[in-house]
C-alpha cells in the first residue's frame, strides 16, 4: 500500500500543480488512511488473542518502534487508544488512537513521539492519562491494584515529576498494604499536585485517604530522625 | 394707685409698680439690719430676733432688685464668720477633743443655716431661681466645706482621725464609734447633691489603709494558721467590717469595703489556702470535713474565679483518687468491687456536693466530667459494670431487700452513663442475662426487668429489644413446653424415661454462635429430643432447630458399686441397701447434675469401662477445649466432686490418659452437682475475641450511619460528615476519625459514595 501512495502523489506533483493547492500541504506521505492503517496492524495482531494484538505482537511493535514497553510513550498511546487492557489491543482501539495521531505507519509514529511527550506536560492531559492508567492496569475482574504493579505504574508516571516521588514508593514498599484502590490511586496525583514537598500545607481534615495520612506520619518522622541526627538538610 | 384714676376711656385696670426710688441709704440700713441679725444667729443669740421683720426687710430687699446686694453679702458674712471664729476654735482644738468640736461646730452651722434660710427664703425662691446659684443653705455648706473642711491642717487631720480610730477599732480597742459616725455625716451632707466629700476625704484614704491593714493581716493569718482556721477568720472580719460601715461609717462605704477584703484576703491567696498542706482542700477531703468546705464555699463565691479555683483543686484530687480505683494491679481484678469501690467514691462526692457546695452546677459538672475521664481510662470498665449487676441480679445474694436492690441499679446506671464504650456493655450484659436466664439465677424477673428498662429510657429501643427478646423466649419456651406434654399424653408417646426440659431461643437475640459446637448425642436424649423436633416443627414449619450442647444441662441418676471392705469396724462403708455379705458389692445411688457435655461424656461408661482421651474425643466430637474442661471437671476436681477417675493421676491430661467411673465416690449428699470449671469474667483470649466482634460491629454501625446520612443529604463535606457520624453514634460509642475515613474510603470503594469533581473534599449519594 505505501508504494501506491507514493505514486499518486508523486503522479500529483508532476502532473497536476493547481490542483496541489487545493489539496492538503503536507506532503503526500502523511495522509491518513485507514486501510493501511488496518493492514499495519495486522501485522501485529494474532489469531489466538481473537485478532487483537496480544503481547507477543506489542513486544514486536515496541521493537518497531524502538522503544521499551515501559516507556511512558506507549502509556499515552493506549490512552488515546482508549484501550481496556494492558497488553492488548483491538482493531477499534488501534484505528481510533491512530486516527486521532493520524498514524498508519511507524515512521510517522515515530515522528510524533515528541508530540506525545510534550502533550503530557498538560496537567490536564496529563491527568487523564494517569486515572486512565489504572484502569489499564487492573486484573480482569479485581478492583484494585496488586502491590508491585501499583508502585511500577506509579514509579514511570511520577518519578521526574514529583519531588517526593521516590519517598512515597520508599513508603509503599515498607508498608503494610496489599493494593491500590481507584480512589488513593487518583488522590495520589492530587496530592503531588497541591501538596508541597515539605507538607507544610497538609491539613488532616482534608479528606486525604488513610493510605496518605500514613505517608504523611511515616515522612515527617523520618524527617525528624534525620534532623535529630544533625544531618545537614 | 393712681393709676386707676388715669384716663376714663380705659377699662383695663393698670398696676404700676412700686417706686423703685429706693435709695442707696435705705438699701443699706436693711442690709446692716439683716446682717446684725444673721451674726446674732450665729452667735446662737436669736431669741430676740423677730421673724416678720427679718423676712420683710428681706423680701424688700429683692424686690426692689438688690438681691445680689443680700446674696453676696450673706456669703461674706457667712465666709467671715467660719473662718474668724469657727475655724479658729476647731484649729486649736486640733489634738483636744478634735472630732468633738468640730462636730459641734458643724451642729451650730447647721442650725443657724436653717434659720438663715427661712428669713431668707423669699430670696432663695425668686433671686436665686432667676439667677442659677445656689440656694441660701446649699451656699452654707459649701463655705463651710471649703472653709473648714477643706483648710488643709482640718482637712489633713480629720481624715488621720478617723482613720486612726478605726485601726484602733480593728486592733480590738474601744473607739467612740459615735464621733465618727457625726464626722462621716456630716462629709455626706457636704456633698450636697452627691457623696464626693465624703469619698475623696474619707472614703477613699479608708479604702486604702484597709487594703494596706488586710494585706498584712492576710500574711500573718496564712503564716500561722491552718486553712480552716484562716477561712473562719475571714469570715469573721467580713462581718465585722460590713457592720462596722452599716452603723458608724456611710452604708454605702459597706460594698467596697467587702470587696477590698475579698481582694486582699481571698482573691489574693485563693491558690494558696486551695493548696495548703495539711489543711487545705485535700486534705479536708480526705478527712471528710464538708463544714469547712462549705465554709470555703461560700467565702469563695464571692470572688471571680474562686470556685474555679476549689474546682480544680478538687478535680485534680478525684481524677487522681479515680485513676488509682480503676488502675489494675497484677494481682487481678475483682470486678465486684472495683465497681463496688467506683460506686463509693461517687457516693462520697455526692455527699460533698450536696453538703458543702450546694450541688452547684459548676461542681457537678466537674465530678460527672472526671468520672467520665478515668471510667474511660480502663477499657474493661464496661465489663465490670456488667459482671457487677449480673452479680447483684444473681440468687444467693443475701439480705438485699427490693429497694436496696433499685438502689444500686439505680447508681450503676449512674456509672452507665459514663461509659463511652456502651456498646462493650451491651455485648457483655446480653452474654451475662443469657447465663443468668439459662441457668435460672435471677433474683426476680422483676428486678431483670427493672434494670432493662432503665437501660430502655436511657439508650432507646434499639439497645434492648434483644433482651426483651430473650426474656420472650422464655416464656415462650415455657407455653411449648406445656403443649409438648399435653402431646405426649395424648399420642402416648414414651420417651424412654428421659424427662425433656427445652427451652427454644430464637437465635438473632441471643448471643451465642450457632451450631458452631456439636456432639454425638447417646441415644435416649437424641431421641427424646427428635420427639420434640417433630412436634415443634410440625407447629412451626419452616424452622430449622439447633440442639446446643454447650449450654445445656442433666440431672443422671447414677449408681455407684463399691467393694465392701473387710475390715472391721471400718467406717468406709457407705451402704444404702445391699445385702450384708462380706464381699458381696454395695449400690450406691446419687443424682448428679451435670453440664450436657459432661452428660454425653459420662454415658459413654455405660457402653464400656474403660475410655481413653482420645476415644473419648473421637466417640463425642465434643470440642477440645470444652472436652479438656469438661473431664477437668469431671476427674480433676474437688474429691467430693470426682466422678470420675483418670490413670495416671497427674494433673494435666494427655490423649492416652485413660478415665474410668471412681467407684470411692462418696458424697453425703443425694443430689452431687458437678461444678463446671468456670472462670468468672473473659479469659484473655475471650476478651480478644470480644474486642473484635465490637470492632466489627462499630465498623458496620458506622458506615450504616454514612449511607443514612448521605442518602439523606446528597453531599457533605468530610469534615461535617465525620461530625454527623459521630453526633449519632456517640450514645453507643465514641468513633475516631480515623476509622470513619477509613470506612468512607470503602464504600467509596464499593460505589456507595463519590467524590464530586468540583472538589474532592465533598462526598456525594451514588444512588
Amino acid at each position: 500500500m505505501p508504494p501506491r501512495k507514493k505514486r499518486s502523489s508523486t503522479a500529483e506533483n508532476e502532473v497536476d500543480k493547481p490542483k496541489k493547492r487545493l489539496c492538503s500541504k503536507k506532503s503526500a506521505d502523511s495522509s491518513f488512511s485507514v486501510k493501511r492503517c488496518t493492514t499495519w496492524f495486522k501485522t501485529y495482531c494474532s489469531a489466538e488473542n481473537d485478532g487483537s494484538i496480544g503481547p507477543d505482537g506489542m513486544e514486536k511493535f515496541c521493537k518497531d518502534l524502538g522503544v521499551e514497553p515501559e516507556n511512558i510513550v506507549m502509556l499515552v498511546l493506549a490512552y488515546r487508544m482508549e484501550a481496556k487492557h494492558m497488553g492488548y489491543f483491538t482493531l477499534n482501539e488501534w484505528l481510533k488512537g491512530m486516527t486521532y495521531l493520524q498514524c498508519d505507519s511507524i515512521e510517522k509514529l515515530n515522528r510524533k513521539f515528541d508530540v506525545l511527550n510534550a502533550s503530557l506536560s498538560d496537567s490536564v492531559t496529563f491527568r487523564n492519562v494517569y486515572r486512565f492508567a489504572f484502569e489499564f492496569s487492573l486484573e480482569n475482574g479485581i478492583r484494585s491494584l496488586d502491590k508491585t504493579t501499583a508502585i511500577e505504574l506509579m514509579n514511570l508516571l511520577l518519578d521526574g515529576r514529583w519531588s517526593l516521588s521516590k519517598e512515597f514508593m520508599q513508603f509503599l514498599e515498607q508498608s503494610k498494604f496489599k493494593g491500590m484502590n481507584k480512589d488513593q490511586w487518583y488522590n495520589v496525583y492530587e496530592f503531588s499536585h497541591h501538596i508541597l514537598p515539605d507538607l507544610s500545607n497538609y491539613d488532616e481534615d482534608g479528606a486525604w485517604p488513610v493510605l496518605l495520612d500514613e505517608f504523611v506520619e511515616w515522612h515527617r518522622q523520618r524527617s525528624n530522625k534525620t534532623s535529630e541526627t544533625g544531618v545537614d538538610c | 394707685m393712681s393709676g386707676i384714676t388715669k384716663g376714663k376711656k380705659d377699662t383695663k385696670m393698670r398696676i404700676r409698680a412700686f417706686p423703685i426710688t429706693m435709695d442707696e441709704k435705705y438699701v443699706n440700713n436693711i442690709w446692716t439690719l439683716l446682717k446684725n441679725a444673721i451674726q446674732e444667729i450665729q452667735k446662737k443669740n436669736n431669741s430676740g430676733l423677730s421673724f416678720e421683720e427679718l423676712y420683710r426687710n428681706a423680701y424688700t430687699m429683692v424686690l426692689h432688685k438688690h438681691g445680689e446686694k443680700l446674696y453676696t453679702g450673706l456669703r461674706d458674712v457667712v465666709t467671715e464668720h467660719l473662718v474668724l471664729k469657727v475655724r479658729v476654735e476647731v484649729v486649736d482644738a486640733l489634738h483636744n477633743n478634735f472630732l468633738q468640736v468640730l462636730n459641734n461646730a458643724w451642729n451650730d452651722h447647721q442650725t443657724s443655716m436653717v434659720m438663715i434660710r427661712d428669713i431668707l427664703m423669699y430670696m432663695d425662691r425668686v433671686y436665686v431661681q432667676q439667677n442659677n446659684v445656689e440656694n441660701v443653705y446649699n451656699l452654707g455648706l459649701m463655705i463651710f466645706r471649703d472653709q473648714i473642711i477643706r483648710f488643709p491642717l482640718v482637712h489633713a487631720h480629720l481624715r488621720d482621725t478617723l482613720l486612726t480610730m478605726v485601726a484602733k477599732e480593728r486592733k480590738g480597742e474601744v473607739v467612740d464609734r459615735g464621733a465618727v459616725k457625726n464626722a462621716c455625716q456630716m462629709l455626706m451632707i457636704l456633698g450636697i447633691d452627691s457623696r464626693s466629700v465624703y469619698e475623696e476625704d474619707f472614703e477613699k484614704p479608708f479604702l486604702i489603709q484597709s487594703a494596706e491593714f488586710y494585706r498584712l493581716e492576710s500574711e500573718k493569718f496564712l503564716a500561722e494558721n491552718s486553712a480552716s482556721v484562716y477561712i473562719k477568720k475571714v469570715e469573721a472580719r467580713i462581718l465585722e467590717e460590713a457592720e462596722r460601715a452599716t452603723h458608724y461609717l456611710d452604708k454605702s462605704t459597706e460594698e467596697p469595703i467587702v470587696k477590698v477584703l475579698e481582694d486582699e484576703l481571698i482573691r489574693k491567696h485563693m491558690k494558696t489556702i486551695v493548696e495548703m498542706e495539711n489543711s487545705g482542700v485535700v486534705h479536708m477531703l480526705k478527712n471528710n470535713k464538708s463544714e469547712d468546705l462549705a465554709c470555703m464555699y461560700k467565702l469563695f463565691c464571692r470572688v471571680p474565679d474562686g470556685l474555679r479555683t476549689m474546682c480544680d483543686c478538687i478535680s485534680a484530687y478525684l481524677r487522681e483518687q479515680g485513676k488509682a480505683l480503676v488502675t489494675e494491679d497484677d494481682s487481678g481484678t475483682n470486678a465486684i468491687t472495683f465497681i463496688q469501690s467506683l460506686l463509693d467514691l461517687k457516693d462520697r462526692f455526692d455527699h460533698f456536693l450536696h453538703e458543702s457546695f450546694s450541688n452547684d452546677r459548676l461542681f457537678k459538672q466537674m465530678v460527672s466530667s472526671d468520672f467520665e475521664h478515668f471510667v474511660n481510662l480502663n477499657p474493661r470498665s464496661p465489663e465490670y459494670l456488667s459482671l457487677f449487676i449480673d452479680d447483684r441480679l444473681r440468687k444467693g445474694v443475701k439480705g438485699m431487700s427490693e429497694q436496696e436492690i433499685e438502689n444500686v441499679l439505680d447508681k450503676s446506671m449512674v456509672l452507665f452513663r459514663f461509659l463511652q464504650e456502651k456498646d462493650v456493655f451491651e455485648r457483655y450484659y446480653k452474654q451475662h442475662l443469657a447465663k443468668r436466664l439459662l441457668l435460672n439465677k435471677s433474683v426476680s424477673d422483676d428486678s431483670e426487668k427493672n434494670m432493662i428498662s432503665k437501660l430502655k429510657t436511657e439508650c432507646g429501643c434499639q439497645f434492648t429489644s434483644k433482651l426483651e427478646g430473650m426474656f420472650k423466649d422464655m416464656t415462650v419456651s415455657n407455653t411449648i413446653m406445656e403443649e409438648f406434654k399435653h402431646h405426649l399424653q395424648l399420642s402416648a408417646t414414651n420417651l424412654n424415661g428421659v424427662e425433656l426440659f427445652v427451652r427454644v431461643l430464637t437465635t438473632g437475640f441471643w448471643p451465642f454462635q450457632s451450631s458452631l459446637s456439636k456432639c454425638n448425642m447417646p441415644s435416649a436424649p437424641n431421641m427424646a429430643f427428635e420427639a420434640f423436633r417433630r412436634f415443634y416443627l410440625g407447629k412451626h414449619s419452616g424452622r430449622q432447630l439447633s440442639l446446643q450442647p454447650q449450654h445445656g444441662s442433666a440431672d443422671l441418676n447414677a449408681t455407684f458399686y463399691t467393694m465392701k471392705r473387710s475390715t472391721a469396724g471400718s467406717s468406709m462403708d457407705l451402704v444404702d441397701d445391699g445385702a450384708a455379705s462380706s464381699s458381696a458389692k454395695s449400690l450406691r445411688k446419687h443424682i448428679i447434675q451435670v453440664s450436657t457435655y459432661h452428660m454425653v461424656i459420662l454415658m459413654l461408661f455405660n457402653k464400656k469401662d474403660l475410655w481413653s482421651y482420645d476415644e473419648i474425643k473421637n466417640e463425642t466430637d465434643i470440642p477440645e477445649r470444652d472436652l479438656m474442661r469438661a473431664l477437668q471437671s469431671l476427674a480433676l476436681g474437688k474429691i467430693t466432686q470426682r466422678v470420675l477417675s483418670k490413670d495416671p493421676k497427674t494433673k494435666d491430661i494427655e490423649p492416652d490418659h485413660m478415665f474410668t467411673v471412681n467407684d470411692q465416690f462418696t458424697s453425703k449428699l443425694f443430689r452431687v452437682k458437678i461444678q463446671s470449671v468456670a472462670t468468672k469474667g473473659d479469659t484473655e483470649p475471650e476478651r480478644n475475641e470480644t474486642r473484635n466482634k465490637v470492632d466489627e460491629d462499630r465498623k458496620h454501625e458506622i458506615e450504616a450511619a454514612i449511607v443514612r446520612i448521605m442518602k439523606a443529604r446528597k453531599r457533605l463535606q468530610h469534615n461535617v460528615l465525620v461530625a454527623e457520624v459521630t453526633e449519632q453514634l456517640k450514645a453507643r460509642f465514641l468513633p475516631s476519625p480515623v476509622v470513619i475515613k477509613k470506612r468512607i474510603e470503602g464504600l467509596i470503594e464499593r460505589e456507595y459514595l463519590s467524590r464530586t469533581a468540583e472538589d474532592r473534599k465533598i462526598y456525594t449519594y451514588v444512588a
